[in-house]
């Protein structure tokens, strides 16, 4: 397959499992939007406005999780149920050119959201290009590692049914626990080491600088973006050689 | 003729349960032509499509598929090949005419000719007025229509269709046979499995017998008959008791009279003593079905083997 029909198959994907399906149904669209909203209007309310940077920010983040989380299930449904992906492996089209074209497909189910963040961002008199920089850097590498993970859960899974079981604790793991909601002062000192574990407090500390928070100085950021750049590519690499694109 | 593939002592164990699925299996199905696997539920046949399909890993034994290796030249393999699973569906959110046309999209088809081949099959396979219907609406048995349709408008040039007309009507399984026939006509090799008897003997040039992971029977359905010991059947309705039928031949009960299992000799005496004691009597050569039963010892439709889902 040359590069060319690479990335018309990566299109077709995302045609396919994203725009066909929300013509057909547009419903489909609040799934994703529903969460990372939740949490926007709970924290900004429950904080009386001043935490709506973080949640705004936060927010961002956790779209970018929600498409690793949806691509776990419509991958895993596609294998099990459907039997997709074996038809998919009969044919030209290479295992990370299915994962790309899925991805982006999940991808357009957040664009409304992420309108909805980038609105509250510009409105807020947050926009400049530096900014916008730092956030489509980390957003495309939260989207990266967030679908490395859901396509390599997704092809061990048996039953589609373990994404329910998976997808909250990948999402409490890394939207909910770590300081991307909130300051990572007001985590208990005793546990703050334990939010470097995850690289979404990484992505959080460089969004915060995009968001008007101030952000990490320059040696921090160099930290942030090279712990979020290593994470993301050893995901991409153990999804090359872990994930299940031909069964054992 | 060259071999589209070549098994030689191919054998998967599944991990899980280590269930042997095939046992040394030696097979070469020829390219250009309909290749019919039979067998009942169990048997390998899904397994051996799957480990050629480059969908599963064989843990045994080699298997070449349009000349390259199935494990270390997969890629090679892949863009050349086509397949539907057993127990696939498409995706629901589709139209027909979307299902086909993406897919063949997906296989990097320039859009004209997508169109094209998208237009032709849905034509031939009667499926032109539900086009714009959505998959989800349809039957089960239109819905694996539409999955057939698919890999027939692809360019590959081997075509793997897993039990394909399962759950289809005679009429919608004309159709189907008639796709096959026309891929067969354009020199496309296909290896199909199906638990219809009548089918692997109407479309297939060759068949290969699986039973308990091993290939039991391969030939030509002419071979294969030649093969059993009693290439004869003779029914036999009412006058004879089963004791004065025995020295013919194998015999069974059958509704109202008996079946009879015979050489070609046997067979005719047989069929010249029922005429002349009036009775109603047929002779012909033997069903594949009959074949299966001399063979592996049970029908095709009697419950499944042990090792499931191979």
């Amino acid at each position: 397959m040359s590069g060319r029909h690479r990335l018309r198959a990566i299109l077709t994907l995302a045609y396919l499992n994203g725009v066909v399906p929300i013509r057909t149904q547009p419903l489909y669209l609040l799934n994703v939007v529903a969460s990372p909203l939740s949490f926007l209007f709970f924290v900004t309310i429950a904080s009386n406005g001043v935490l709506l940077d973080y949640a705004v920010g936060g927010g961002m983040i956790m779209m970018m999780l929600s498409v690793g989380t949806s691509l776990q299930t419509d991958i895993s449904h596609y294998k099990q149920d459907l039997k997709f992906q074996d038809v998919v492996v009969a044919s030209p089209v290479a295992a990370w050119v299915y994962v790309g074209g899925m991805a982006l497909s999940e991808l357009v189910y957040s664009l409304p959201g992420l309108a909805v963040f980038i609105f509250l961002w510009a409105i807020n008199g947050w926009a400049t290009l530096f900014g916008a920089l730092t956030l489509a850097g980390v957003l495309l590498l939260v989207w990266a590692f967030a679908s490395a993970l859901g396509f390599t859960l997704a092809t061990y899974f048996e039953d589609v049914r373990e994404t329910f079981v998976f997808s909250p604790l990948i999402s409490l793991g890394l939207s909910v626990l770590p300081p991307v909601y909130y300051p990572i002062q007001h985590l208990p000192a005793a546990i703050r080491p334990f939010a470097y574990l995850s690289p979404t407090t990484y992505a959080a500390d460089l969004i915060h600088g995009a968001v008007g928070l101030g952000g990490p100085s320059l040696v921090g950021a160099a930290i942030d973006w090279s712990v979020l750049l290593g994470f993301t590519l050893a995901l991409l690499f153990l999804a090359s050689v872990k994930a299940r694109w031909r069964e054992p | 003729m060259t071999a589209a593939i070549v098994a030689r002592r191919l054998s998967k164990v599944y991990p899980r349960g280590r269930i042997s699925a095939l046992l040394e299996v030696d097979l070469e199905i020829p390219q250009g032509d309909v290749f019919g696997l039979i067998g009942r539920n169990g048997a390998g046949k899904t397994t051996f499509v799957r480990v050629a399909a480059t969908q599963l890993l064989p843990t045994g034994g080699t298997m070449s598929v349009l000349g390259h290796d199935v494990v270390d030249e997969a890629d090679r393999i892949r863009p050349r090949i086509a397949a539907v699973p057993q127990e696939s569906r498409p995706l629901y959110f589709l139209t027909v005419d979307q299902l086909v046309y993406l897919y063949l999209r997906l296989r990097g088809l320039e859009r004209a000719d997508a169109r094209e081949r998208t237009d032709r099959v849905l034509a031939e396979l009667d499926l032109t007025a539900l086009a714009h219907r959505l998959v989800s609406r349809l039957s089960g048995g239109m819905r694996r229509r539409a999955m057939v349709a698919m890999v027939l408008a692809s360019d590959a040039e081997l075509l793997f269709l897993d039990e394909p007309t399962t759950g289809l009507d005679p009429i919608a399984r004309r159709e189907v046979w008639a796709a096959i026939r026309r891929a067969q006509r354009e020199k496309r090799t296909v290896l199909l499995t199906t638990h219809y008897l009548d089918e692997a003997e109407a479309l297939s040039a060759r068949l290969a017998l699986l039973d308990g992971g091993r290939v039991r029977l391969e030939g030509t359905p002419a071979e294969l008959r030649q093969r059993v010991r009693l290439p004869y059947r003779v029914s036999v309705e009412g006058v004879f008791t089963r004791g004065e039928l025995e020295p013919y031949g194998e015999v069974s009960d059958v509704n109202g009279g008996h079946l009879v299992f015979a050489q070609e000799r046997d067979a005719r005496e047989l069929a010249m003593a029922a005429l002349g004691r009036g009775a109603r009597v047929a002779m012909a050569p033997v069903t594949l079905e009959d074949i299966f039963l001399q063979v592996v010892g049970r029908r095709l439709d009697d419950e499944p083997a042990a090792a499931e889902g191979a």
